[in-house]
């Protein structure tokens, strides 16, 4: 991709998604982000680039399923038929896929293997082996995009991370001056917005 | 069921509460009205995580009325409408608590084989009327049952092998919640994934016991392959704290990829307690071993 975003990434699909998830999460997205919501409102500007990055993303991902070497591009094996698991794996076929990983003799086993059987673990719910897998694949080949991805994202979660969850859950400890100071402002002028007035000097 | 499955009341608002515990009510009395009074006993809070689970997917109404209740039968309380409503969360429960007196009775010590059965034959009768009901749930989790048995013997079998068996049945118990085959899919892999967490909560909360008593636990496994040695006193090791921590986090962090794509809405702020505070507090005070009531501090003070 030209603007050097990793197209995945700004959809927020797996590298595995099917085209009908890409298209969905494409919609989304759009939903979102179209710029007519946005008229005479100074965040046009972004939304217009934000769609046209979404834009780029979902045409990249598209031409890559289409061409059946989904994110091919990436990542190959000379030591095995990846693009064969690739499209065992996305097709939902994982025990086929795992049959085929398993075949490959141990002295042949590389970066990609591992990325692979770590994407086989991860889709059968195998989290603390796809995670090994995943690891180990991206030791060996530190410079690749997609498995750092793969990595960065079980990471996060390794580490106690949840998606979607409120804010305000478990963050009222730490208070400092500053934010203190910018709730008195706010509130201020939340009291001003009604007529009345929190601070009279400001 | 398990009981790892509850909101964390402290941050749960009134009302919440109220609707939460309504339901366990409702749950209980329709155990009692279709399934007999003894199996009302063995209900526990995961069931009305399930049940508002179902009302929240599916979209339903809660219908709620005072009534009393067998235990506390001198106040009345709220308490939700039995109906085809929390028929589901009372059937999974009668089902998975008959197969679990089973299993205790193969292969757990002498006071819970005498519990099991004792309990059993109040679970027969049920158990048929629940499987007419809901064969092939029953047939999975007979399955997920026969594999727990076979990856026991596997002594190198490791953690996500040992988890898999419960990960199934939750797995087949979320899945049946779905209205369409995107929604089964995710609630498939939230069931998964809540199965994983119960069963690692689980063998930290029985390892204590499982040493003394030379059980079979997936944690003693890890511990010999990888060399941790620990007599089973005192606190747990902390390389072992840190292996459940990350194993409990990452199914976490995929249940909770799963939850935020079902979008739901109706009962939006109890799920969310539960699936983001509830489990990460149940699991915390399972590793402080605070979970059980025998060791609850009830006099000491607590620090916040």
């Amino acid at each position: 991709m030209t603007n050097g975003k990793d197209p995945y990434v700004v959809l927020g699909v797996q590298r595995s998604a099917s085209e009908e998830e890409v298209k969905a999460a494409y919609k989304e997205l759009v939903k979102k982000y179209h710029p007519d919501q946005y008229e005479g409102n100074p965040l046009k500007d972004v939304a217009n680039e934000k769609m046209a990055e979404i834009n780029q993303a979902y045409d990249e991902i598209i031409n890559n399923i289409r061409n059946g070497e989904a994110s091919s591009r990436f990542s190959a094996s000379a030591n095995f038929d990846s693009a064969a698991v690739r499209n065992l794996i996305q097709t939902g076929n994982i025990t086929e896929a795992d049959n085929v990983l398993s075949r490959v003799d141990p002295a042949m086993r590389d970066a990609e293997w591992y990325f692979l059987k770590g994407s086989v673990c991860y889709k059968r719910g195998w989290f603390n082996e796809a995670y090994d897998n995943f690891s180990r694949a991206s030791s060996i080949n530190p410079g690749n995009a997609e498995y750092a991805a793969a990595l960065n994202q079980l990471g996060s979660q390794r580490n106690g991370q949840m998606n979607g969850m409120p804010s305000g859950y478990y963050q009222n400890k730490n208070v400092d001056a500053a934010s203190c100071c910018c709730d008195l402002i706010c509130l201020d002028s939340c009291c001003e917005c009604m007529g009345g007035d929190l601070i009279p000097c400001c | 069921m398990f009981g790892y499955i509850r909101a964390y009341k402290p941050y749960m608002r009134m009302y919440e509460y109220e609707i939460y515990k309504s339901v366990y009510c409702g749950i209980c009395k329709d155990m009692d009205r279709r399934f007999g009074f003894v199996t009302r006993f063995t209900l526990s809070y995961d069931a009305a995580f399930l049940a508002l689970m179902d009302m929240s997917v599916r979209e339903k109404k809660l219908a709620v009325k005072n009534e009393r209740c067998i235990a506390h039968p001198w106040k009345k309380s709220m308490c939700a409408v039995c109906g085809s409503d929390l028929s589901y969360a009372s059937t999974v429960s009668v089902l998975l608590t008959y197969h679990k007196l089973k299993d205790d009775i193969a292969d757990k010590g002498f006071k819970k084989k005498l519990l099991a059965c004792c309990l059993l034959p109040f679970f027969r009768k049920p158990y048929k009327k629940a499987c007419k009901k809901y064969g092939d749930l029953s047939d999975k989790i007979s399955e997920a049952m026969k594999l727990q048995v076979s990856v026991e013997k596997d002594k190198s079998a490791g953690i996500d092998a040992a988890c898999e068996p419960t990960a199934l049945m939750m797995q087949a118990v979320f899945s049946e919640l779905g209205k369409n085959k995107r929604e089964k899919a995710i609630l498939a892999r939230f069931g998964y994934c809540l199965g994983r967490f119960i069963y690692v909560t689980d063998a930290l909360d029985d390892l204590k016991k499982d040493i003394a008593e030379g059980g079979y636990n997936p944690l003693i496994i890890y511990m010999n392959n990888y060399g941790i040695d620990w007599d089973g006193q005192g606190k747990f090791p902390k390389q072992l704290r840190d292996f459940c921590d990350v194993t409990v986090n990452m199914s976490l962090g995929q249940l909770a990829d799963c939850y935020v794509a079902l979008r739901l809405k109706r009962f939006r702020e109890i799920l969310d307690n539960i699936v983001y505070l509830g489990l990460k507090y149940t699991y915390d005070s399972v590793k402080q071993e605070k979970f059980n009531k025998k060791n609850k501090d009830r006099k000491g003070t607590t620090t916040i």
